[in-house]
């Protein structure tokens, strides 16, 4: 149901005093929500799979996503949502891409094999002209998912469509955030999105352009297995076992993201999520790492290191 | 006189998907008397399996799909464990289940108040924002207390998908894309908390199921019961049955084939692809899955589509919901767009009610894997069902690693093209007839195609099948 700003604010107080939600968030929230107008978002998808997508449709803990869609956004063009179909809908993308200051959503890779003919979004449009049409006009761009900041699995080896990450087609862009996972994590876009609308500037980013208040940290350090066994880890020797999983192929040691912590799938607003990889007893797969898929496979051995930088090997500009 | 119009993109659906259909007035009615079905991207899928550790297949196939990841993840645990010799335990096979079924709820719900609804409300006054706006509005949409209900409905099904996916992720890890899947079970261990809370979010889902889609449901076969009446298709239904209930082959939902009115036997050797209007080579074309090779060919004359044609017998068949409620017997009313839509949420609430039965079957504590090794050199085929219908993995290992990794999706054959003897696919046959009575706001169109709730990033060809002594790229020089 719609629910009012001033409803939203009260769960989002809570969740202050229950210490999900820091009052400094809870203050961005407040600006962003009373800043007049909505602000307008183009979310254009390329070579995926909308699991990114699908994943922001499981927002609650900072914000539920009938708020964000009816409340807090202006969300001009979003494919698997919106209700108008083919020239109705491009024409409102059009529309919405001559007006500078829009926030660009980009998921899924661009390929750029075959005049980009690998994906058409729509007619006489591909993903590879669409992203350099809407880009110049955008306020922020946000690449949402491994394989619209690096590729991803839409650009694993042998990359058969040459399929690049947004920095691969824009360069180097001050008003790029990359947002990763496999898919991203709701809470990151959503919580990104609320960092430039309320602070007006990109948030401070790491070397892969990746958001350090969420990408800040090793898995592994945060990791509640390996905390548990303190100075005598133990060491699951086949999946499914209880203990650390380095040796089983979990990439923790080479995967910043705030996974421990925050968890997948909240259990409602102010809530972490109900459960993680990790806690499932399955490794991390390194998802939101520049090299993921390839630097990060086979999921399932041991990777030495680790090493500090994972970017080395990613698809950008290949 | 004819006249062509192209919805390009198609939206709500996964994925890339345009329509094109010729429009001319037949007995006094402007309708619809050829349709194209064309999908427009390609990944390659399975050049980027091949050389790769086969544990890994189950993880890189979710991402074939952002909606249907389960089902990937099920398919491709079915053909490892096939190609390794072993079958998970019990807890293992109910626990793929229990998450393949939450995910089921979550993709149905989705389509039928996100994907679907708004083709039959009139939003005016209740949703007057994007991504509402721009809209097309019909005079035999809902309007009133009818379109409010709708529409607060709508908005209850955003928490209703997203808590079906937290229940998923009680054993799944995360969705979408679920760790938990791995060859010889799940690596979730079951507890009687973790039994608790499963129920607990099945239970309120259980309540919105039966109270109100399905309710919504039927409501919108007697608000719109000319629905019943079009987008039938060539009628032709196939099912590889899904929930393997007792490690025996015995599924929830049966497998089978239903075609000129009456049941057959279900062989998948009959299946066979076609390439004539699709971005491959000829070469591609007219075999087997088994036999056939996938050469992209972007520039291939006369072709539109990123999508093969997978025939039966030479027949163009349809998957998914109707499909499988049908040939389980569950389902007698009809095959036509509204019987879609309705089957679809009749066969949401089987599923649920049967999830709580699943959970009894869980013994906390005993294990969910079955060890197990990678074999040197194998073969494995996993058959099952995705939301949108059959499923198929196959795949070969030669020291060690995939030598060649096929996927058949539901929507490959729901959205396939002509065929080589030009019989269109399902989708395309099921256009033919539609009444079309503004070519400006061609909704009647877009209802019908929303019916098959396309999942497009599946349905283009990932196969490339036969032999695999080396893993070269097959794109020809001519493309970058």
């Amino acid at each position: 149901m719609r629910i009012s700003r001033r409803e939203f604010m009260k769960v989002a107080a809570a969740a202050t005093a229950a210490g999900h939600l820091t009052s400094g968030a809870l203050a961005a929230l407040e600006k962003a929500l009373n800043r007049g107008g909505k602000p307008p978002v183009i979310w254009l998808q390329g070579s995926g799979c909308d699991g990114c997508a699908i994943s922001f449709l499981n927002s609650i803990h900072y914000a539920a996503v009938d708020d964000l869609l009816v409340n807090t956004l202006d969300v001009k063009f979003q494919s698997n949502l919106m209700a108008a179909a083919g020239d109705l809908a491009v024409s409102a993308a059009e529309a919405a891409g001559a007006d500078p200051g829009y926030v660009l959503i980009v998921e899924g890779a661009i390929p750029t094999g075959a005049e980009g003919r690998y994906c058409e979004i729509w007619e006489n449009m591909t993903m590879h002209q669409a992203v350099q049409d809407f880009a110049p006009n955008a306020g922020y761009i946000i690449a949402l998912g491994t394989c619209a900041c690096y590729g991803g699995v839409s650009g694993g080896a042998p990359n058969p469509t040459n399929a690049l990450g947004v920095s691969g087609v824009i360069g180097n862009d001050p008003r790029l955030i990359n947002v990763p996972g496999c898919p991203a994590h709701p809470d990151w876009l959503v919580g990104v999105i609320t960092y430039v609308l309320t602070n007006g500037t990109v948030p401070p980013l790491d070397e892969h352009k990746r958001p350090l208040m969420y990408f800040g940290r090793r898995i592994h350090d945060d990791c509640y297995n390996t905390r548990k066994y303190c100075g005598e880890p133990i060491f699951a020797e086949k999946l499914g076992d209880e203990g650390c999983m380095e040796f089983l192929g979990c990439k923790g040691k080479h995967t910043y993201s705030d996974c421990p912590m925050r968890k997948w799938n909240s259990k409602g607003p102010g809530l972490g999520g109900q459960n993680w990889c990790i806690g499932a007893k399955s490794p991390c797969l390194g998802c939101v790492n520049p090299n993921f898929p390839d630097g990060m496979s086979p999921f399932y051995q041991y990777l030495p290191g680790p090493a500090r930088d994972e970017g080395a090997d990613d698809n950008q500009g290949k | 006189m004819p006249t062509t119009i192209k919805i390009d993109p198609i939206t709500r659906i996964e994925g890339h998907l345009v329509i094109e259909v010729t429009v001319d007035t037949v007995r006094g009615q402007q309708q619809v008397v050829e349709a194209k079905s064309t999908g427009t991207m390609f990944r390659g899928f399975e050049m980027i399996l091949i050389g790769r550790d086969p544990r890994d297949a189950a993880q890189y196939t979710q991402r074939i799909c952002g909606v249907c990841p389960v089902s990937h993840g099920m398919a491709s645990t079915m053909t490892l464990d096939d190609a390794f010799g072993i079958a998970p335990p019990a807890n293992g096979r109910v626990l793929r289940n229990l998450i393949l079924g939450a995910n089921f709820i979550q993709s149905h719900l989705l389509h039928f108040y996100h994907l679907s609804a708004l083709d039959y409300i009139n939003t005016t006054g209740l949703l007057d924002m994007a991504p509402f706006t721009p809209r097309y509005v019909k005079a035999d949409m809902a309007t009133g207390a009818v379109a409010e209900a709708l529409v607060a409905n709508y908005l209850t099904a955003l928490t209703m998908r997203r808590k079906a996916h937290q229940m998923g992720a009680i054993f799944g890890g995360k969705l979408p894309m679920t760790g938990s899947f791995i060859v010889g079970g799940i690596t979730e261990q079951v507890t009687n908390r973790r039994i608790d809370d499963f129920r607990a979010l099945l239970t309120e889902l259980r309540a919105f199921i039966d109270n109100t889609y399905v309710t919504d449901a039927q409501a919108l076969g007697t608000l719109f019961p000319n629905y019943y009446n079009i987008g039938a298709g060539p009628s032709n239904l196939l099912s590889y049955g899904v929930f393997d209930l007792d490690g025996a082959g015995d599924n929830f939902l049966s497998s089978g084939r239903y075609s000129g009115g009456a049941p057959g036997a279900l062989d998948p050797a009959q299946i066979a692809e076609y390439v004539k209007y699709s971005w491959y080579t000829s070469a591609s074309g007219g075999k087997h899955p088994s036999e056939g090779v996938t050469e992209p060919d972007p520039d291939k004359a006369g072709a539109h589509t990123w999508l093969k044609a997978p025939r039966y017998n030479g027949q163009p068949y349809e998957l998914g919901p109707l499909a499988r409620m049908w040939i389980n017997g569950d389902y007698t009313n009809g095959i036509s767009a509204m019987d879609r839509i309705v089957a679809r949420a009749l066969e949401t609430k089987k599923i649920a009610d049967a999830m709580d039965g699943w959970l009894n079957q869980l013994t906390p504590g005993a294990p969910t894997v079955t060890e197990n090794t990678i074999p040197t050199n194998a073969s494995g085929t996993g058959l099952t069902e995705a939301p949108r219908g059959a499923l198929g993995h196959w795949m070969d290992v030669e020291n060690s690693v995939v030598s060649r990794y096929q996927v058949i999706t539901p929507t490959n054959w729901n959205s396939s093209p002509r065929d080589d003897a030009d019989v269109p696919g399902s989708l395309e046959s099921a256009l033919v007839g539609v009444p079309v009575e503004d070519l400006e706001q061609p909704l009647e169109v877009i209802r019908v195609v929303h019916t098959f709730d396309p999942c497009q990033a599946c349905a283009v060809h990932m196969a490339r099948p036969g032999k695999s002594a080396d893993a070269k790229i097959l794109i020809p020089p001519n493309v970058a």
